[in-house]
C-alpha cells in the first residue's frame, strides 16, 4: 500500500472501507420485495384491524338485538322453513334439484374442489393476465352462490314462492 | 423510564421474559422468537404484506372474531344449560336478568355471522392474490377445512337458543343428512340422536359447539398461522423461481 496523505473527513480519519449496508443513513430506495421487521410495522397494523373489527362487533351489537323468536314447538312448523343464511343457497338448489345432488354430490364437490384447487391449479404465475381461467372460474362460482344464497334467503316466502323482499320479507339471521 | 429499566433489571422480569437488550435488529429477532405468542408471526415480512390491499387483513379479523366468540361464548356458558326444558328460559333470562347478557349474547351473534362473511372473503382473497400456489398449497386445505369447521360452529350454535328459527333451521339442515347414499338414516340418527331434533340433539349439538368444534379449531388457526410464518418470505412470484417446492429454509437469523 502506497504511503498516502491520510483522507480525513470532519477531522477523523478514515481507516478503511467495509463493503456492505451502512450501519446508519441506508437511502436506497425500498423495493416491495425488501423485508421489514414485523414487530412494529406488521403488527400495528394488525392491531389496528383487530381494533376496528371490535368496533365494528360492538357498534352492531349496541343497535340491533339477537333475533329470539318463541320457544320450540315440534308441532308447529314455520312456513317458509328457513336454514341460516350461509346454507341459503344449498336450500335453494334443493327446490330445483333432487335432495341428493343439492344436498350432498355439490356441497361434497364444492369442499372437494376447493381442497384440491392448488393441486388442479399447477400454473405458479401470480399475475392476473396469465390467471384468467382459474380467476374467472373463481369468479363464476362465487357470483352464482353469492346469488344463490341472495335468492334464498331473501327471495323466498311461503311455500318456497318466489317473493320481492320490499313487499314481504321472509329473511332470517 | 427509570422505573422501568428497574423492572426489566429485575431477576423476576428476567426469568419470565429471557430476552436480550433489544440493540440491534438481531437482538430483537431474538426477542421475537422467544416470545409464545409472536412465535405464531414471523419475523420480517416482504414491505408488500403491509399493504392493505394485500391480505385486506381478512385473516386477521376472522382470528379476532374467533376470539370475540370464544370470550362471549364463556360468559354465556354460565348461564345456560343444553336441555330443551332449560335452554329457552335460560336465554330469556341471558337477556333480561343476567348483567350485560343482551350484550354479550348480541357480541357472540353477530360476530358468529361476521365471522362466516370474514373467512369466506378470506378466502376469496387469497385466491385471487393466488398464495395457494406452492409451497402454501396445504395452508390452503387447512384453511378449507377452517371454513367448514366455521360454519359448522355456526350451525351447532343455532340450535342452542331452542326457538322456533332454531328448531325449524336445524330440522331443514339435518333433513339434507338423509339423503347421504347408503347410510343416509344412520349418518340422520348420529347426527340428532334419534329420529327427529330433540333433547339428545341439543346435548350433541351442545358438546360439539362449546368443546370438540373449538378445541379442533384453536389447534388448526395456530398451525395455519405458524406455516404462514413458515412461507412468509417466499410470497415471491413462484415462476420467477426455477423449481416450484424448493425446501423451505427460514431467512431469519
Ligand atoms: C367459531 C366460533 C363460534 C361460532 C361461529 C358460534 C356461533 C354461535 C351461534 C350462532 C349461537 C346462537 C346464538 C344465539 O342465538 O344467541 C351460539 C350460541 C352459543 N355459543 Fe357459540 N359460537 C362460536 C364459539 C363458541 C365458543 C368457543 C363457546 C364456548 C366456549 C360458545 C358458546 C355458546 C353458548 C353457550 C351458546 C348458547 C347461548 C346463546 O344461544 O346465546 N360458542 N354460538
Ligand atoms: C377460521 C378461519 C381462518 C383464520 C382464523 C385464518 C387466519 C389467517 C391468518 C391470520 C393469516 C395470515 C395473515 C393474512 O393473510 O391475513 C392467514 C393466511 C392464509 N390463509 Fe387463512 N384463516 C382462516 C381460514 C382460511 C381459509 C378458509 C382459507 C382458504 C381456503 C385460508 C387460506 C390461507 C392461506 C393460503 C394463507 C397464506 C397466505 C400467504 O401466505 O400469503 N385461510 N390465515
Amino acid at each position: 500500500m502506497d504511503d498516502k496523505e491520510p483522507v480525513v473527513i470532519d477531522n477523523h480519519r478514515v481507516l478503511g472501507v467495509v463493503p456492505g449496508k451502512p450501519a446508519v443513513g441506508d437511502r436506497k430506495v425500498l423495493s416491495e420485495d425488501d423485508t421489514v421487521m414485523v414487530w412494529p410495522h406488521l403488527l400495528v397494523r394488525h392491531a389496528v384491524a383487530a381494533l376496528l373489527v371490535l368496533l365494528l362487533v360492538m357498534v352492531i351489537s349496541l343497535l340491533f338485538d339477537a333475533p329470539l323468536r318463541e320457544i320450540a314447538n315440534p308441532t308447529n312448523t314455520p312456513n317458509p322453513e328457513k336454514a341460516p343464511w350461509y346454507f341459503a343457497a344449498l336450500q335453494e338448489l334443493l327446490a330445483h334439484f333432487h335432495p341428493l345432488v343439492a344436498g350432498v354430490l355439490v356441497p361434497g364437490a364444492i369442499i372437494g374442489g376447493l381442497i384440491a384447487l392448488p393441486y388442479i391449479d399447477r400454473n405458479l404465475s401470480l399475475s392476473p393476465e396469465t390467471r384468467r381461467v382459474a380467476r374467472v372460474t373463481f369468479t363464476v362460482f362465487l357470483v352464482v352462490w353469492i346469488g344463490l344464497t341472495l335468492v334464498g334467503f331473501a327471495f323466498r316466502g311461503p311455500n318456497w314462492s318466489w317473493v320481492w323482499p320490499w313487499n314481504e320479507w321472509h329473511g332470517e339471521l | 423510564m427509570r422505573v422501568v429499566d428497574r423492572i426489566k433489571g429485575s431477576v423476576a422480569y428476567r426469568s419470565i421474559f429471557r430476552l436480550p437488550d433489544a440493540v440491534t435488529e438481531r437482538d430483537r429477532a431474538a426477542a421475537h422468537w422467544s416470545s409464545f405468542l409472536l412465535h405464531l408471526y414471523p419475523v420480517k415480512v416482504r414491505r408488500r404484506e403491509l399493504r392493505f390491499g394485500y391480505s385486506a387483513f381478512l385473516g386477521v379479523a376472522s382470528m379476532v372474531l374467533f376470539g370475540s366468540l370464544i370470550i362471549s361464548g364463556i360468559y354465556l356458558m354460565f348461564f345456560y344449560v343444553p336441555s330443551p326444558a332449560n335452554a329457552y328460559g335460560n336465554i330469556q333470562s341471558i337477556q333480561t336478568d343476567v348483567a350485560f347478557g343482551q350484550y354479550i349474547r348480541n357480541v357472540h351473534r353477530w360476530s358468529a355471522h361476521l365471522m362466516v362473511i370474514a373467512v369466506a372473503a378470506h378466502m376469496a382473497k387469497v385466491f385471487y392474490r393466488g398464495a395457494y400456489k406452492p409451497p402454501k398449497e396445504f395452508n390452503w386445505v387447512i384453511g378449507v377445512v377452517l371454513l367448514v369447521l366455521t360454519l359448522l360452529m355456526s350451525f351447532t350454535g343455532y340450535l342452542l337458543p331452542w326457538d322456533q328459527l332454531a328448531f325449524w333451521a336445524v330440522t331443514v339442515g339435518t333433513s339434507m343428512a338423509s339423503y347421504v347414499p347408503l347410510m343416509g338414516e344412520t349418518t340422520k340418527e348420529i347426527l340428532l340422536g334419534g329420529p327427529s331434533v330433540g333433547s339428545a340433539t341439543l346435548v350433541r349439538f351442545y358438546v360439539l359447539h362449546v368443546a370438540v368444534l373449538p378445541a379442533i379449531m384453536v389447534f388448526l388457526i395456530a398451525l395455519h398461522m405458524w406455516r404462514w410464518r413458515k412461507d412468509a418470505m417466499l410470497t415471491v412470484d413462484a415462476a420467477e423461481r426455477s423449481i416450484a417446492a424448493e425446501p423451505v429454509i427460514e431467512e431469519v437469523s
